[in-house]
């Protein structure tokens, strides 16, 4: 029997333990980063990044360095779902630090918010001035981002040493997706996998947009957070401050990429005819990008009269791309919209990116299985002995994913509709509730209403604040992660 | 010939009967000692009790000296390995019964060219493909393909629709360019004289080139309504394999009734656009509830032969434009016409007719078994063989058989009495009974 730890209701501490380092770990060699570009730059806090990496790098070293014996201790579903839950809060909260250090927020709530929404890959910001912070603390906003892109937890499986079958419960816990995919026999491999693929669509990111015109500097932080789906920018209005078709165009392709299953592209590159599930998601997830537009710039030209085509093409593209894909830049305020298109977009809000991939969302094949699955209960009406599959493309899905499904966008409708009667409950107007718990629990960022593209989530109470940090992680991490810590079977020491 | 039956099932004892029949010199084998003691003295051959998979017990029975091994046990398993040895031991041909797709797929040359077994017999897939053509040309009950697919060979259960009903065969003899050759009636096979009158319930058999057996076929059977609706009853190895060829044919819109949940749903995810139920009981309510009344085809594949009569029965009974049972067992064939269903299809027949064509060497190329008894096989008139240069009618005589379609520099021919074979003709040919013909010693140029 292997020596266990019993610090909690019968927790694994040998997995949580390192796991939750491996993160934290990150999260400090991210902080030495910024504190290096402080004393590059122009200086501005430096302090507040070196301290909490000098402190975190060395205890989280310590921490990854117990994981030499996961590989022996026993396995369980629920050391998984806790272990990542625990990471990415406690990625926050570190991740937090500096904007107190620097002075950035007063009140640990809003750099907690700040910090979370920049893991979680939401951009949602409380900043008010981005352009007056300290060049750090943008590549610190920037950076989280990017570090929670694919999954922190993913990142931390791909460097660790071989973790063996633990690595595989919090891999499975932090992906997005209804079903588990991996790309090769090895979960490491697997994640190294999607790792990579992720540097070089980052790198390439940078490229476009140095090309594109940006200086090095802005090239950096939107390379960063567009693959991620992420959504902060330099500046306050967001991309709508560059004013360049260029680099708007090189933001679509990105943000666009960013959302397609990095399964997608490994099999791609490989030649594999495994492709059709994820060719038909990645399919449909063009398609829905192509119609929304096509619809978005129809409502511009109808009833918003937006001068030309082009413009109105130009305006719908880059929003429907950057909210599909959750991430949140905007060049325009579509809160001014018709309602018919700010309604849309909440709708599109909604749908997500690809399963696999940096988006948020409810992702675009549970989407398709959902259709399919409501035809089918309406087929069973007419023919009630019928035996029904969930297929797509060939690929066969079992009932288990079937019930999956449909039991996540039960709780999925639950949680939007409890997140917005609590934001109501804290005063705010209905739409403005209801688009804050969307643009959080989607990870999109912007919202419409006092929460729109011209505001910041300035408008939300100290308590919605952190209800909102909540959801923001309750939907990165697909809600089953997060919520299945709330109830009480989670904590009765008998569950294995 | 020495020949080797492993197994002693339906299709072994069939096998084993028909070539014991044909003066072969055949060993039984079966790993079930009771099995053996009971068919002692129903065979004229050996049986003996022992694991045919096992290369030591053949190297006993001297499998080396052996022309044909035909493994037909239960077990595919043991039908390959059996193959296997007895190919390494010396035997000079090998058939092994393959039931699972899983192993060899559509295309066997693996198994050949790698493996030496020279013939993978499925018989419910191969079973599937014959229920198919006959749902997928309309009119027919049963189709048959030869020389490389360029003569075809149907079967058509006349009802009172047809022209040919009550009228003597000599004034609608040449329903050229096809030709009706046979006649099977009472579950007997006959071969067609101008005397002939057929009657509704009779089935005729009728051979032309592939391109013209729609329009003959459609002409005999007095209707050309294509099959839209079909109807599966049982999505077992046979009901699956047809459903998916039914639903390549496009145009029809399949159902399958299998009554196992747990195979109706394998059923359902190999289907792309077929209707699969979960339905249990044959009762005429719920065939009623599944359109079989309006089906332009029925067919009743379940595993139990006495489900799918009865099954075939309702449908008919209902108003189901074909009914087609699969019956395994050869007890019940006479049930067949006795209930008015349009015909049976027996996998045992079907891998019977690939050992045979095993049996009868390299000059039979094809065969097709009737229910009725009969059989129609292809052959090649070798150079210098006694057929060469003689009239059809001469050689139909020598070799006691019927010339019914010639294939000649890639052109069909339905040849008149007095057509002379030429060196490199294939005949298609057909005996109202089995293994009577000699066509080795007609059509072998060494003979």
């Amino acid at each position: 029997m292997t020596r266990r730890l019993r610090l909690g209701p019968n927790l694994n501490w040998q997995v949580i333990v390192p796991v939750v380092s491996g993160a934290l770990l990150a999260v400090g060699l991210g902080m030495a980063v910024c504190f290096v570009a402080a004393l590059a730059g122009d200086g501005g806090g430096a302090a507040a990044f070196g301290w909490p990496a000098l402190v975190t790098i060395p205890l989280s070293a310590a921490g990854v360095a117990t994981g030499g014996r996961l590989r022996s201790t026993p396995l369980r579903a629920r050391d998984g779902f806790l272990s990542v839950t625990l990471a990415w809060v406690a990625a926050a909260a570190v991740g937090a630090i500096p904007f107190l250090l620097h002075g950035t927020f007063d009140r640990p709530v809003d750099a907690f918010f700040e910090s979370m929404s920049g893991f979680t890959t939401t951009g949602a910001t409380l900043i008010a001035d981005v352009e007056r912070q300290a060049d750090a603390v943008l590549l610190w906003r920037s950076l989280s981002q990017w570090l929670g892109g694919v999954g922190i937890v993913v990142l931390v499986v791909a460097i660790a040493p071989a973790t063996g079958l633990a690595s595989q419960r919090v891999f499975h816990a932090e992906l997005s997706g209804p079903t588990a995919e991996r790309l090769t026999p090895r979960i490491a491999q697997t994640a190294k996998i999607i790792w990579a693929i992720y540097l070089v669509l980052t790198f390439l990111g940078f490229l476009g947009f140095w090309l594109a015109g940006m200086t090095p500097w802005e090239a950096i932080n939107h390379g960063f957070t567009t693959v991620a789906t992420g959504g902060f920018s330099t500046r306050t209005s967001s991309l709508a401050g560059f004013d360049s078709l260029a680099i708007e165009l090189v933001a679509i392709v990105f943000m666009a990429a960013g959302g397609v299953n990095f399964a997608f592209y490994w099999l791609a590159l490989r030649g594999r005819d495994r492709l059709w599930p994820q060719a038909a998601e990645v399919r449909a997830y063009l398609l829905i990008l192509v119609w929304a537009t096509v619809a978005l710039t129809a409502t511009l030209l109808i009833a918003d009269d937006t001068a030309g085509v082009g413009g109105a093409l130009r305006e719908s593209g880059f929003t429907v791309v950057s909210v599909v894909t959750s991430t949140g830049y905007t060049t325009v305020d579509f809160d001014s919209w018709h309602d018919f298109g700010r309604l849309a977009l909440l709708a599109l809000m909604f749908v997500g990116g690809c399963a696999g991939s940096t988006a948020g969302g409810m992702k675009v094949i549970r989407v398709m299985l959902l259709a399919k699955a409501a035809g089918q209960e309406l087929g069973r009406q007419l023919q009630p002995k019928a035996v029904q599959v969930l297929r797509v493309r060939g690929r066969v899905f079992g009932e288990d994913v079937r019930r999956g499904v449909l039991a996540f966008f039960l709780i999925y409708m639950l949680v939007f509709a409890a997140g917005t009667l609590v934001m109501a409950a804290l005063g705010l107007e209905p739409l403005t509730a209801a688009s804050g718990v969307i643009a959080t629990l989607n990870i999109i960022g912007p919202g419409i209403g006092d929460l729109g593209v011209s505001e910041s989530y300035a408008a939300v109470p100290e308590a919605g604040r952190w209800f909102l940090s909540a959801l923001m992680l309750v939907g990165r991490l697909e809600v089953f992660t997060v919520l299945v810590l709330l109830t009480p079977a989670f904590w009765r020491p008998s569950v294995a | 010939m020495r020949v080797i039956v492993v197994g002693l099932g339906e299709v072994g004892r069939h096998v084993a009967r028909t070539l014991s029949g044909e003066r072969h010199d055949v060993t039984v084998v079966d790993a079930d000692p009771v099995r053996v003691e009971s068919m002692q003295g129903e065979l004229d051959a050996f049986v003996i009790a022992g694991n045919g998979a096992s290369p030591k017990f053949l190297r006993e029975l001297e499998a080396g000296e052996a022309d044909l091994l035909c493994a037909v046990t239960q077990s595919d398993e043991v039908n390959v390995i059996a193959a296997l040895a007895a190919r390494l031991l010396g035997t000079r041909r090998t058939v092994a019964r393959v039931r699972d797709d899983g192993y060899f797929g559509e295309d066997d040359s693996f198994a050949r060219e790698q493996l030496g077994i020279d013939t993978v017999v499925n018989p419910e897939r191969a079973t599937a493909d014959d229920l198919a053509e006959s749902i997928l040309l309309p009119g027919a009950v049963h189709v048959e393909l030869f020389a490389g697919g360029r003569v075809a060979v149907a079967e058509i259960a006349l009802t009172t629709r047809s022209p040919l009903v009550g009228k003597a065969l000599a004034e609608r003899r040449n329903v050229r360019p096809a030709s009706v050759f046979g006649l099977i009636r009472d579950g007997r096979a006959v071969v067609a004289e101008p005397g002939h009158r057929p009657r509704a319930g009779d089935h005729i058999l009728i051979a032309a080139a592939r391109e013209d057996i729609g329009p003959a076929v459609a002409f005999a059977a007095g209707h050309t309504s294509r099959v839209r609706d079909a109807i599966i009853f049982g999505g077992g190895r046979v009901g699956l394999p047809l459903a998916r060829r039914l639903e390549e044919a496009k145009g029809i819109r399949v159902t399958v009734m299998e009554s196992d949940a747990g195979r109706a749903r394998e059923v359902a995810e190999q289907l792309t656009s077929a209707t699969v139920l979960h339905e249990e009981g044959i009762s005429k309510d719920a065939m009623l509830a599944h359109g079989v009344d309006r089906a332009g085809a029925f067919v009743a594949c379940a595993g139990d032969d006495r489900a799918n009569l009865l099954a075939a029965l309702h449908a008919r009974q209902l108003g189901a434009d074909l009914s087609l049972a699969v019956v395994s067992r050869e007890e019940y064939l006479p049930l067949v016409d006795a209930l008015g269903i349009d015909a049976a299809f027996s996998p045992r027949l079907v891998t019977a007719e690939a050992i045979l064509r095993a049996v009868r060497g390299a000059s039979v190329q094809a065969m097709y078994l009737l229910a009725g008894g009969g059989e129609v096989a292809e052959v090649q008139a070798d150079v210098g063989c006694f057929a060469e240069g003689r009239t059809v009618k001469a050689t139909n005589d020598r070799a006691r058989t019927n010339v019914i379609a010639i294939v000649r520099d890639g052109r069909v021919l339905i040849p008149q009495p007095e057509e002379r074979v030429q060196a490199g003709d294939r005949l298609v040919v057909f005996n109202a009974r089995q293994g009577v013909a000699d066509l080795h010693k007609t059509f072998d140029a060494a003979a």
